[in-house]
């Protein structure tokens, strides 16, 4: 029962650590967001008084009329004259929404209105977020070959190097390359074609959308007058899906370079789980794959770790 | 002379039998390299079937959600316009572009967070701790709601780095926390096997019970009985509720529902235990979320089973049908060959009898070469000698008789 018994204790540490760092991230996020949010706040009764002074109009009707103007952009409606042209549920942008639904990114800038688009919602999304995820998985798998094992046997042959530096260089180099093609390129782009983002708010939205958090303070092609606007949505999609894949494979070379490195042993709370095959394909392979691709294919998801799904996430 | 049965046409196409020589053929292919040729085939093609449904399934999401939203978006839209334009008829006062400027204004603070409707004074702070503790939580569990989100540039590249460490870690969490649930589950099946084998259940009903009772009991637990919680709480309809429930498990997180983050007094341990809520719930969903993409991968084996089934049912057919023809085809030409002969016999004995020449204009040797007299299975071996058997015959040179060219010698002569 010991083994049971430290699963408990190290469970119990994590949860205790997993709140020390929620709490100084909130002490922190507080410390640096609230004094420009009361400065705001000032700003915004000024203005009030300032409309107020300067005509007929009454507290009460303001309020009915700002309410009003609140709730119609809460749905992603404004009333701000060049914004009427486009609609918010056009082909490319609906088409956007079920993309961000299934990707669990939820920006949430446009939402369903109705009862019954929002009923739709939730059997779409139960549906469509594990089907995204067989997908993703079934790509992923694909590309591991081509791009992890591939080049590190390679490596191995030709360069002779040690499996463990052979792992390690071509992480980093996979990293370097992932952040420089899916981040910084990126961001140089949607800075380029959205007029108010700068430099930073293009990588913080590329940031915060490939790890499906997706807070939607910033979503591309919501510029009114925005030319090509369905091309740059659907653009803007494969860039996420493909941007999701390549998370994802990240992750997973990351995964098999922490098990040579004996990290994940570490980490891993002891439990006896069925050890399914594909868990353990080592990520330096020597030549026949192929004989796991056939498991691979049948076996997309392991039910048994539980870290598939969040990890599948990012 | 007479012609030996395998020129017979009813007895021909009961010589031969038609079998697959496609099996027969690929015996060439060493077993180990047709294995993987057919499992790389497979692979990319299920990826590519898979990757098109997937497409097709936004289309046909996209398609609907337009069809269930855009008249409600016009409705509302219609709805503010109306309410602008009565405003600015009953202010009169009050000129175009000064309220144009205050609702952008207005819109711009609510993007921060910041309400600007009623007075401020006694509304909370969006960052004060418990809400930043929330806002730490929603970045981590990238469910990412929105209503909250850092607007100062240290507040962004802080969010970065966060989310960057926290992310993993809290996949970690999660994935302890799923093994804990899955052991207490795996107990409970346990004590309710136990109970079942007693009366005689089959070893798989007692699983898909058990399955089936996890699912309905988790649903209650972390779905419907939250759910009714916030409809109390925070005042939304059963729908709206259950809407929040499942955008924020799944980690979508539109954030137009937000548990906490309206405007009322709220209990000091509602936030917490709402994000705890949220983590349980997390794990339970992503429980079943893959036990979902299990059916599907179930699903699309069964479907990759049948397709072979069916591919190789198409192969036999294709088989059967190929042979059927070629039968047919050396029948027919046979049977030309045939008439063929019979007319030139005639014509012969005509020409014999009437004292002209006879000039063999017609070359029947020629007419014999596509026509085989045996089986399939012999076919293969058969057909190179009879090519060249054929060659020779076109000579007129005597090749080496073989079973079936013993009757076309005899009729030449």
């Amino acid at each position: 029962m010991s083994s049971w018994y430290k699963s408990w204790i190290l469970l119990t540490g994590f949860i205790l650590f997993y709140v020390a760092y929620l709490l100084f991230g909130a002490f922190v996020f507080s410390t640096i967001e609230r004094p420009v949010e009361d400065k705001l706040k000032r700003d915004i009764q000024v203005l009030k008084e300032e409309f107020l002074n300067q005509s007929c109009v009454n507290a009460t009707s303001l309020e009915h009329f700002l309410e009003g103007v609140l709730q119609a952009n809460k749905y992603g409606i404004s009333i701000l004259p060049n914004s009427s042209a486009s609609s918010n549920w056009d082909l490319a942008s609906s088409l956007f929404f079920a993309n961000t639904l299934v990707t669990t990114v939820g920006y949430g800038h446009t939402t369903p209105l109705s009862d019954t688009g929002k009923a739709f919602s939730i059997f779409y999304a139960l549906l469509g977020v594990p089907f995204t995820m067989l997908v993703l998985t079934a790509c992923v798998q694909r590309l591991m070959h081509l791009v992890t094992y591939g080049p590190i046997s390679m490596c191995r042959q030709k360069i002779g190097l040690e499996p463990l530096a052979a792992t390690a260089i071509h992480f980093a180099i996979l990293l370097l390359v992932v952040v420089l093609g899916f981040f910084v390129v990126p961001a140089v782009v949607f800075s380029y074609i959205e007029d108010t983002w700068s430099f930073l708010d293009a990588i913080y939205f590329c940031f915060i959308t490939l790890c499906t958090i997706g807070l939607g303070d910033y979503v591309p092609g919501e510029k009114p007058g925005q030319n090509f606007r369905s091309l740059y949505k659907i653009s803007v999609m494969v860039y996420l899906f493909v941007g999701l894949m390549m998370m994802y494979l990240v992750l997973r070379a990351f995964h098999r370079m922490a098990d040579l490195h004996g990290l994940t042993s570490f980490f891993q709370l002891p439990h006896c789980d069925e050890d399914i095959e594909e868990d353990k394909e080592p990520i330096i392979e020597a030549g026949h794959e192929d004989q796991h691709e056939a498991e691979d294919s049948a076996k997309p998801l392991d039910p048994a770790s539980q870290t598939s799904y969040n990890t599948i996430n990012r | 002379m007479a012609a030996p049965n395998l020129l017979d046409p009813k007895s021909a196409t009961h010589n031969s039998k038609p079998c697959l020589s496609f099996s027969a053929k690929s015996i060439t292919l060493s077993p180990r390299e047709e294995c993987q040729a057919i499992a790389t085939v497979m692979k990319w093609k299920t990826v590519l079937a898979i990757f098109l449904l997937v497409v097709l399934y936004l289309v046909v999401g996209a398609a609907v959600f337009r069809a269930l939203e855009q008249p409600h978006e016009s409705a509302q839209r219609l709805a503010i316009l109306n309410q602008k334009l009565e405003f600015l008829s009953t202010h009169t006062c009050v000129n175009h572009s000064h309220l144009e400027e205050l609702v952008k204004q207005v819109v711009s603070a609510i993007r921060s967070g910041v309400n600007p409707a009623g007075t401020l004074t006694n509304h909370s702070s969006l960052w004060d701790l418990s809400s930043s503790f929330f806002f730490a939580g929603t970045v981590i569990t990238t469910i990412g709601f929105g209503n909250i989100s850092p607007h100062t540039e240290g507040g962004r590249i802080f969010c970065i780095i966060y989310a960057l460490l926290g992310i993993p870690l809290f996949g970690f969490l999660l994935a302890g926390v799923g093994d804990q649930l899955g052991t207490i589950f795996g107990k409970a099946t346990a004590r309710v096997e136990k109970m079942f084998v007693q009366w005689d259940v089959s070893q798989t009903k007692i699983r898909v019970i058990s399955t089936v009772l996890f699912i309905l009991f988790g649903c209650l637990l972390f779905v419907a009985l939250p759910a009714a919680i916030f409809k109390h709480i925070e005042g939304w309809s059963a729908l709206e509720s259950l809407y929040f429930v499942v955008i924020t498990l799944t980690t979508i997180g539109f954030g137009d529902f937000v548990a906490g983050g309206s405007e009322i007094e709220y209990l000091d341990y509602y936030k917490p235990v709402v994000w705890f809520w949220i983590l349980v719930g997390l794990a339970y969903f992503a429980a079943v979320l893959s036990m979902i993409g299990d059916w599907f991968r179930v699903i699309s084996k069964k479907t990759k089973e049948e397709v072979g089934e069916i591919r190789a049912h198409a192969a036999e057919w294709t088989a059967n049908v190929s042979a059927e023809f070629k039968e047919t085809r050396r029948r027919l030409s046979v049977e030309v060959y045939d008439k063929f002969q019979r007319a030139a016999s005639i014509k012969r004995k005509l020409s014999t009898d009437l004292g002209l020449n006879s000039t063999p204009e017609l070359t029947p040797p020629k007419r014999i070469l596509p026509v085989n007299f045996t089986d399939e299975r012999e076919r293969e071996p058969m057909f190179p000698y009879m090519t060249k058997n054929g060659s020779i015959f076109q000579n007129g040179l005597g090749g080496e008789p073989r079973r079936g060219d013993v009757a076309i010698i005899e009729y030449l002569k």
